[in-house]
């Protein structure tokens, strides 16, 4: 398939596409839809200061300290981030950046109403798992998230930068899985999970910024060899098997995803990293029989790892009867279900819940912490939010025209999508519950900061989608503007 | 690859819905069953923020209450008396609840769906919250008079007495018992520690003895075996029964006998294999009479019969739940003989032995036995009152004044097993003992059983009581009943 043929015919692709066939006389509009985003940005602060001061009535009756020089903070944070992407990417989708500032900012939110917890006079009891700088760390970890986005428009001005360095940023990706497996427990673990670099005092998870390098070794991989793999083998049942020769790549990433849940115990990031693969090779191929390849060695890996190892197996005990082992292995889950139960349909109230039950409420339940008190009216608007930005992210993938941003663009949005699905869902108890982190609302700085690294590579695809066809230099109706793609 | 594209985008849509519908089943739907799990931290915590309602006696009598710990700013439960209402009330502890606080619990602590209209009238008049009052049906001087004379044989023992007429529950103990109020305390390392002590302890105390233990019934059984014999065969207290010594047993080397072997003769009887009659082998209460008659009936007849009284029932509450009272079908002849005199696998609870006494003063109408008279708004509005219920019909009108009057003889009779210690002055009490032997070929202590109803000409209480390893119940059990009555009766003036 090439460049050019994609678009045609396409009717989600017309607009972008008419909009290039007929050249705007006069110059470009300066901003895109930037207005739109300042407008919502504007909204974004005002929900968040509104929340933070909320907090404060909820705990102890006053409206917290600092509530000006935090909103100016955030609202200057916010601001540079709207100014970059002024200059930087002016065509790129007005909504991806306002949604994942919300979520940023009612994560810092959700944070220190967790962190305020039987603190300084305030009801509940104190979590022992946050120190009383833990949100000044968050908010420090956004401002470095917002630097990172405005780093990657600034460095990625065309997504097909990125194809060059495939297979570089492939063993990038592979090497940042690995580090956690080949370090001492001591440097590597925390909670039985063995995903971290602790040095000096930090922690880094590298898997969240492997997750990034791979979507771009796979997006890069695959469309070189996707004509390859979409060759079709032979037919059984009315699905075009690949052929067997073809299987190597899928069977790769299967039996890393393997290993990362085997060495470093992590059954969430390893699921989320096999799904993306799968999706990707999906999308590149369009092959039916990918997806169901992959769903096949997905369940028979899950199945096998659940009785060969007790922990994974323990997973799925805790999902199915959560209520016999509450005081044990359940305890966590249990807490989690009882917030959300305790929240009801409008919620406690922010500061008016009892999340401090719950044991690492701050990071991987935090969706519950968002549930007891904001109810489940607050919990819809956010899983509609997060929605939203898989959406946007879509949309930007099949706007675009080349095939090796439309792919980067589909696996990340659905790597959002999947990663968003595998917590809130675990924590739900719609599926077995795994400890992966809620972008943008969990405690902690490389999650934070690869997810805003991962809205600035959208919104990067977003704005050459959107981005008019340059003037025609001579208007003489002779030359053809040839569009790259 | 737009069309991929395009199905990626609803697998996502698919998986968006699948939470939106998840969460909304959870936190809409599934959210009271959540909050009603046992060990939920935080609806325990809310309910510690109001006051919990009362619990009350029938005489006002407060025997639990919530107060306001000011150190805590949180209420806690407090139980005025002690172990002497533990069985009735249970406890409300931070990790779960017993007895009334357990089975009242929604309209103690105000989320009974019949205080949602008060609830809400406090919220706008910002009126704190508050449960509503749980008034029982317990008389605090039977209560009282119950658990000091257990308390006083210090044996393992229940004890249940009822209001023939209406099936309420009078008094209700159990020893040895515990102190609730160790278990209410807010501070969760003292509750476990004082919750495991009482676990490990041997004696049981957190074991409902009236309620919830069993015992052979023993004599006492004879009571059921005489209905039996009364509907079925139509025989009367003036009957002539036949009366050996010695009651043969088929495929059985051991015959049945009296106690200690003693022939069963009214001095019409002398060869000890002629008849008496059966008023007469009830008020000495000789085994090998009704073990003949259980004989005769067979095992179908006397399970009827015991079903009837009550027994058999594995879902009576009321509302603790009861453990059921057994009466199997017996189908061998000997065996069948053993159960007919409450021996073999008979097993009853204290409140059995109250109902059989109860049904027969109430004219041989079974009351519905309960404890919880009504419920009342923190307003002092009602929200409901129990309105007693016919539990079953096991004897005529007939058949119950003859076995009252074999009854009363029990104890105005000079030869009867209880003239020594039921005859009070004043008071005629109607009653049957029981002396169950239990173990391995009878080795273990005779259980005492007893149970009576009093006055007997206008029955105002009816009290069963077992004292496990007591003996002869005429001895351990029969006076325990006596100043239970006696306080009772005293009380209300009759």
């Amino acid at each position: 398939m090439s460049a050019v043929a994609t678009p045609s015919g396409e009717p989600v692709g017309t607009s972008t596409a008419a909009q290039a066939r007929v050249p705007v006389s006069g110059p470009a509009p300066q901003h895109g839809r930037r207005r739109t985003e300042l407008l919502m940005l504007v909204f974004v602060i005002g929900v968040v200061l509104f929340a933070y001061a909320n907090v404060g009535l909820g705990l102890n009756g006053k409206i917290p300290a600092g509530l000006f020089e935090y909103g100016i903070a955030f609202a200057v944070l916010i601001g540079g981030a709207h100014v970059a992407v002024r200059w930087l990417a002016p065509w790129a989708d007005p909504l991806l950046l306002p949604l994942a500032a919300l979520l940023n900012g009612l994560g810092i939110v959700m944070i220190y109403r967790l962190q305020q917890s039987g603190r300084a006079g305030n009801t509940g009891s104190v979590i022992s798992t946050m120190t009383t700088s833990t949100t000044l760390y968050q908010v420090l970890w956004s401002a470095f998230g917002l630097a990172a986005f405005v780093a990657v428009l600034a460095f990625i001005r065309q997504p097909r930068t990125l194809q060059r360095y495939t297979y570089t940023l492939g063993a990038i990706g592979l090497a940042l899985f690995a580090i956690p497996a080949l370090l001492p427990a001591s440097m590597s673990e925390i909670n039985g999970a063995k995903v971290w670099i602790l040095l000096g005092g930090f922690e880094i998870q590298p898997g969240e910024f492997a997750k990034l390098a791979l979507a771009v070794f796979f997006a890069g991989y695959l469309v070189a060899k996707r004509d390859v793999l979409a060759l079709a083998g032979r037919r059984v049942l009315g699905i075009d098997l690949p052929r067997a020769r073809d299987l190597g790549p899928v069977l790769i990433a299967w039996a890393v995803s393997l290993l990362v849940l085997v060495f470093e115990s992590d059954i969430g990031t390893s699921a989320l990293f096999f799904g993306m693969f799968v999706v990707m090779l999906y999308i590149a191929t369009q092959r039916t029989s990918w997806l169901l390849i992959g769903f096949l060695l997905f369940v028979f890996g899950a199945l096998a790892a659940s009785r060969l190892f007790s922990h994974v197996g323990e997973r799925f005990t805790i999902w199915l009867h959560p209520f016999d082992h509450v005081h044990t292995t359940a305890f966590q889950l249990v807490q989690g279900l009882y917030g959300l139960g305790f929240g009801g349909i409008l919620g406690r109230g922010l500061g008016q819940g009892q999340p401090y039950y719950t044991p690492l409420v701050q990071s991987d339940l935090i969706i519950t912490a968002f549930g007891e008190e904001l109810g489940l009216t607050g919990l819809m608007a956010l899983l509609i939010i997060y929605g939203l930005i898989v959406q946007r992210g879509l949309r930007a993938a099949i706007a675009v025209r080349d095939p090796f941003s439309k792919l980067l663009a589909g696996g990340l949005a659905f790597v959002i999508a999947l990663q968003v699905f595998v917590i809130v869902g675990g924590t739900t108890r719609l599926i077995p519950l795994t400890g992966i982190t809620t972008p943008f609302l969990s405690q902690g700085g490389s999650s934070l900061v690869a997810s805003w690294m991962l809205i600035a590579i959208l919104m990067r695809i977003s704005d050459t989608a959107r981005r008019p066809a340059p003037q025609p230099i001579q208007d003489e109706g002779m030359t053809q503007v040839v569009r790259a793609g | 690859m737009n069309r991929a594209l395009r199905r990626v985008s609803l697998a996502c849509l698919v998986m968006f819905v699948l939470l939106l519908v998840n969460v909304n089943w959870l936190q809409g739907f599934d959210a009271a069953s959540l909050a009603s799990e046992p060990g939920n931290g935080r609806t325990f915590s809310e309910q510690f923020q109001f006051q919990r309602g009362s619990i009350v006696t029938a005489d006002q009598k407060v025997i639990a209450e919530s107060r306001l710990n000011k150190n805590l700013g949180e209420y806690q439960r407090h139980y005025p008396f002690g172990p002497m209402y533990a069985p009735i009330t249970g406890y409300d502890s931070l990790f779960s609840a017993t007895g009334i606080e357990q089975a009242q619990n929604k309209q103690l602590s105000g989320s009974d769906p019949a205080l949602a209209v008060h609830n809400l009238i406090d919220l706008v008049t910002g009126k704190p919250k508050k449960g509503a009052t749980v008034q029982l049906t317990i008389n605090s001087a039977a209560q009282q008079a119950a658990f000091t004379a257990l308390a006083a044989q210090g044996r393992q023992a229940g004890v249940v007495a009822l209001n023939p007429q209406t099936g309420a529950v009078l008094a209700l103990a159990s020893y040895p018992s515990f102190d609730p109020n160790q278990l209410a305390t807010l501070n969760g390392s003292k509750l476990i520690k004082n919750d495991r002590r009482l676990l490990r302890d041997p004696n049981q105390p957190l074991l409902n003895r009236a309620l919830n233990d069993t015992f052979p019934p023993g004599s006492t059984f004879k009571i059921v075996t005489s209905s039996a014999a009364m509907t079925d065969q139509g025989i009367t207290q003036n009957t002539p029964v036949y009366a050996p010594t010695r009651l043969k047993l088929p495929g059985v080397a051991q015959p049945l006998v009296n106690f200690d072997g003693e022939a069963c003769d009214n001095g019409s009887n002398p060869t000890g294999n002629g008849k008496v009659p059966l008023i007469f082998a009830f008020t000495v209460s000789c085994n090998t009479v009704f073990g003949n008659l259980g004989m005769q009936l067979g095992g179908a007849k006397l399970k009827q019969q015991a079903t009837l009284y009550g027994m058999n029932n594995p879902r009576l509450a009321i509302p603790l739940p009861v453990t059921q009272s057994n009466f199997p079908l017996y189908t061998d002849k000997a065996q069948t003989a053993g159960a007919a005199i409450g021996q073999e696998s008979d097993t009853v609870t204290p409140l059995q032995e109250a109902m059989l006494a109860a049904a027969v003063a109430n004219k041989g109408t079974l009351m519905r036995p309960y404890m919880v008279d009504k419920v009342t708004a923190p307003d002092l509005t009602p929200l409901s009152t129990t309105q007693p219920t016919v539990l079953s019909h096991p004897v005529s009108p007939t058949v119950a004044g003859q076995l009252t009057s074999m009854m009363i003889s029990v104890t105005q009779s000079p030869q009867g097993t209880a003239h020594a210690t039921a005859d009070v002055p004043g008071i005629v009490i109607a009653a049957k003992t029981g002396t169950a032997q239990t173990g391995i070929n009878n080795s273990g202590l005779d259980d005492a059983v007893f149970t009576c109803f009093a006055p007997a000409a206008n029955p105002q209480i009816a009290v069963g009581v077992v004292v496990k390893g007591g003996g002869l119940g005429a001895d351990a059990s029969a006076p325990i009943a006596v100043k239970i009555i006696q306080a009772y009766l005293a009380a209300v003036g009759k």
